[in-house]
């Protein structure tokens, strides 16, 4: 137990002379935590540009133009012509284009059916569909006014009209995301996976003090001893940036969140002992400080594409899917969506835990690995 | 030593240091299966919905019959309540929800309104929009049926009745992606940041390695250094780049709407701005494992910034000043208007000239870190 002391002791006095790792303990996360939720803050895309172009500025498509301006996703913009609406969507101005044709309301009251038509930036490929379901929602909806309109002119009684219209009524619901907020949807796996990245790196750079530079270890106690005094120091400084997140978001950001986030800090708590376990094999195999954080950074870099939250996990090919496996905040993240969304209890998050058991198997690897490395040549000549 | 055995000296010290070697190499091959792989199948089809049918009527089930042909959707089972439905989503059996309600043949026949109950779980983006996209068509699909078979009754002439239905057509059309997939929608713009960061990280271990030793970097003036240093890391990315922009795209079927030699003209100041960036940022360093943390760290804020995932629109204005002094936020902005979406030159000439302005302002600020780095280092 004192020889635990002695190591956490030695640890720390590392940790202060080491003004990098210092930063990436401290100050380094709080910032980028903060930035990133600051990119995404405004949560709902709101005034969104569109170019209108009115071919037949009648009363009915200026009425149109109005329902369009009351969306709050849609900011339209008038254009004269066609060319240089296009060449604004070209250029990224506008993410969309609406086209009234000419003659409009003229083909619309003598029973012809004009087409209106909308081309919108598929490149952006979120503000694109967001931007065709709201306009042809809009759209739909002024369009149907004007058809009601018809409809009691034809002598359809008023309490009829509604139902003559559209008999079949919708009523959509986002379930566990009430008003489909970005915020609530992106930024917890986009801090998610910047904690990932953040616990590599401060677990590497601790592990590469204990190699000399032709990849022996270190002279002095066990290999074993010191990874536990780092794990006992490192865990405990992590799970506080994990529950700077979750206090960020749901404490003082209020997000909904349906469980209990003492669950979720127990799911980030195992989530970085796998995380650990990972970057003990990378260190035993590379042996070599920047080869580590290398292969640990190519490892994890993209760890946002595979939690399966902008691109569900079904509909990954197999082998990205087994690949989603190999990364802890996959695992975190199904945890993390049934607590914050379904409130999940804590024997469904106690069986999601079980999947971790393939880390598990890097253990006895670790072990053989480690004799290798107490085995090698403490010595070191000089520095290429 | 002449420019082209100074070349050849970085190009060495490039190839046989591991560590750049790894990432440059590598990273570039490993990164461009990589990333897409999650992708590959491009639009999420056939999301798993549960019918909670209470009204058990011939309507009711052609309605499900009608959901279940939707290509965004498949109906996976029924069940009695709206709870047991949420369990089925709860436990990811089911992403989605429809409740018909009691009574909704017959309303329908006695000319009442009826409403559908859909439900989409929303912790997920893309299921809960395809989910939604599908469930609308097929309740309008089973309005208008329902609406055409009223007429009809009254007595209207059929392909008058099929008119008044679609008085006005909304034709919307995708425009540049017109598959609304994924990986063209992803891929151009992310890789153009991952040939910006590995040519960060390459220079930069390669200059933090080197400062506190000697070698042949040591007999150089700083220009000579920078220049031969600048030539090595553009002889590697022009076919970096090429197998990116060319091959990548080709493979991952990105539209490409510019010419070849538009898009390397385009390139041109993105990698020249970028390796003399590199340069200038490696002479903060002299421990080799820093550069790759520091960039790595900057890569997730870099990549939402440039605003190919999160429209730039809605990203707050400080963030956006800041951001124009990377290179790959106007490459990457510019690269998509020329390339992906068919802007001509002069539109994005102002986004060219600021990567040469950047090329100009990193340049002067590399000249002063190495002539700093070489003095002490003598």
């Amino acid at each position: 137990m004192t020889g635990l002391i002695a190591l956490i002791k030695r640890e720390l006095h590392a940790l202060w002379r080491s003004p990098w790792q210092l930063a990436l303990v401290s100050y380094i996360p709080i910032l980028s935590i903060l930035c990133l939720w600051w990119l995404f803050s405004a949560g709902l895309p709101r005034q969104l540009p569109v170019a209108i172009v009115d071919h037949d500025n009648s009363q009915l498509s200026r009425m149109l133009g109005r329902k369009l301006q009351a969306n709050p996703v849609i900011s339209p913009q008038s254009f004269v012509d066609l060319s240089s609406a296009v060449t604004a969507m070209k250029q990224a101005e506008v993410y969309g284009i609406i086209v009234f044709p000419y003659e409009l309301k003229r083909d619309l009251v003598t029973g012809h059916s004009p087409t209106i038509d909308i081309r919108y930036n598929s490149q952006f490929l979120l503000v694109g569909k967001l931007l065709s379901s709201q306009i042809q929602m809009t759209l739909g909806a002024g369009l149907l006014e004007v058809a009601g309109g018809k409809l009691l002119l034809q002598g359809v009684p008023e309490s009829k009209v509604s139902v003559n219209l559209s008999p079949v009524k919708s009523q959509t619901t986002a379930l566990f995301n009430r008003n489909n907020n970005y915020v609530g949807f992106l930024v917890p796996p986009v801090l998610v996976a910047l904690w990932q990245l953040l616990a590599m790196l401060i677990f590497s750079n601790s592990l590469s003090r204990e190699l000399t530079c032709e990849g022996g270890l270190v002279p002095g106690t066990g290999v074993w001893s010191r990874v536990l005094a780092k794990v006992v120091l490192f865990t405990p400084i992590l799970l506080m940036h994990g529950g700077f997140i979750l206090a960020l978001l749901y404490l003082y950001l209020g997000l909904p969140a349906a469980g209990s986030l003492a669950l979720l800090m127990l799911a980030q708590f195992v989530m970085l002992l796998a995380v650990w376990l990972l970057v003990l094999l990378v260190f035993f195999i590379m042996r070599d400080s920047a080869r580590i954080v290398s292969f640990g950074t190519a490892m994890f870099a993209p760890a946002f594409a595979f939690m399966g939250i902008t691109f569900p996990v079904h509909e990954m090919p197999l082998v990205a899917q087994w690949w989603r496996l190999i990364m802890p905040s996959s695992h975190y993240v199904d945890s993390h969506v049934s607590i914050i969304s379904y409130g999940a209890p804590w024997q469904t998050i106690a069986l999601q835990l079980t999947s971790y058991w393939v880390f598990l198997l890097i253990i006895p690897v670790l072990v053989l690995l480690s004799r290798r490395l107490e085995r090698a040549s403490p010595s070191c000549e000089n520095i290429a | 030593m002449t420019f082209w055995q100074l070349v050849l000296s970085e190009l060495k010290a490039i190839v046989s240091d591991k560590a750049i070697a790894v990432t440059l190499f590598g990273g570039v091959l490993f990164y461009s299966v990589l990333y897409p792989l999650p992708y590959l199948h491009q639009v999420p089809t056939e999301q798993q919905l549960v019918v909670v049918d209470l009204d058990h009527s011939s309507l009711s089930r052609r309605l499900i019959r009608h959901a279940d042909a939707s290509p965004k959707i498949s109906v996976i089972g029924q069940v009695g309540s709206i709870t047991e439905a949420k369990t089925w989503i709860e436990s990811g059996r089911a992403h989605g929800l429809l409740v018909i309600p009691e009574g909704f043949r017959r309303d329908l026949l006695l000319g009442k309104g009826v409403t559908l109950s859909y439900g989409g779980d929303a912790s997920y983006f893309l299921i809960y929009s395809a989910v939604a996209e599908g469930l609308v068509t097929a309740g309008m699909d089973a309005g208008k049926q329902v609406q055409l078979l009223g007429m009809l009754a009254k007595g209207e002439a059929p392909e008058q009745a099929a008119q008044s239905l679609n008085s006005v057509k909304v034709n919307s059309v995708p425009a540049f992606n017109p598959s609304l997939g994924y990986t063209p929608y992803v891929v151009p713009g992310l890789f153009l940041l991952i040939l910006h960061q590995t040519l960060l990280i390459g220079t930069g271990i390669l200059g933090a390695g080197q400062w506190k030793a000697r070698g042949y970097w040591s007999e150089l003036s700083p220009l000579q250094l920078i220049s031969g240093r600048i030539s090595a890391f553009m002889l590697i990315y022009l076919f970096f780049s090429s197998f990116y922009v060319g091959f990548c795209f080709y493979w991952y079927q990105v539209s490409i709407q510019a010419s070849l030699g538009l898009v390397a003209l385009f390139l041109l100041p993105f990698l020249l701005a970028t390796s003399v960036a590199g340069i200038a940022l490696s002479c903060l360093f002299v421990r080799r494992d820093l550069p790759t943390q520091v960039l790595l760290l900057a890569s997730m804020p870099i990549m939402f910034v440039s605003g190919f995932v999160w429209p730039l629109a809605l990203i707050p204005e400080p963030l956006i000043w800041i951001s124009q002094a990377i290179p790959a936020v106007p490459a990457i902005m510019g690269m998509l208007e020329l390339n992906q979406m068919g802007a001509s030159w002069s539109s994005i000439m102002p986004k060219w000239l600021q990567l040469w302005g950047l090329f100009a302002v990193f340049f002067l600020l590399a000249l002063y870190g190495v002539s700093r780095r070489l003095k002490e280092s003598r």
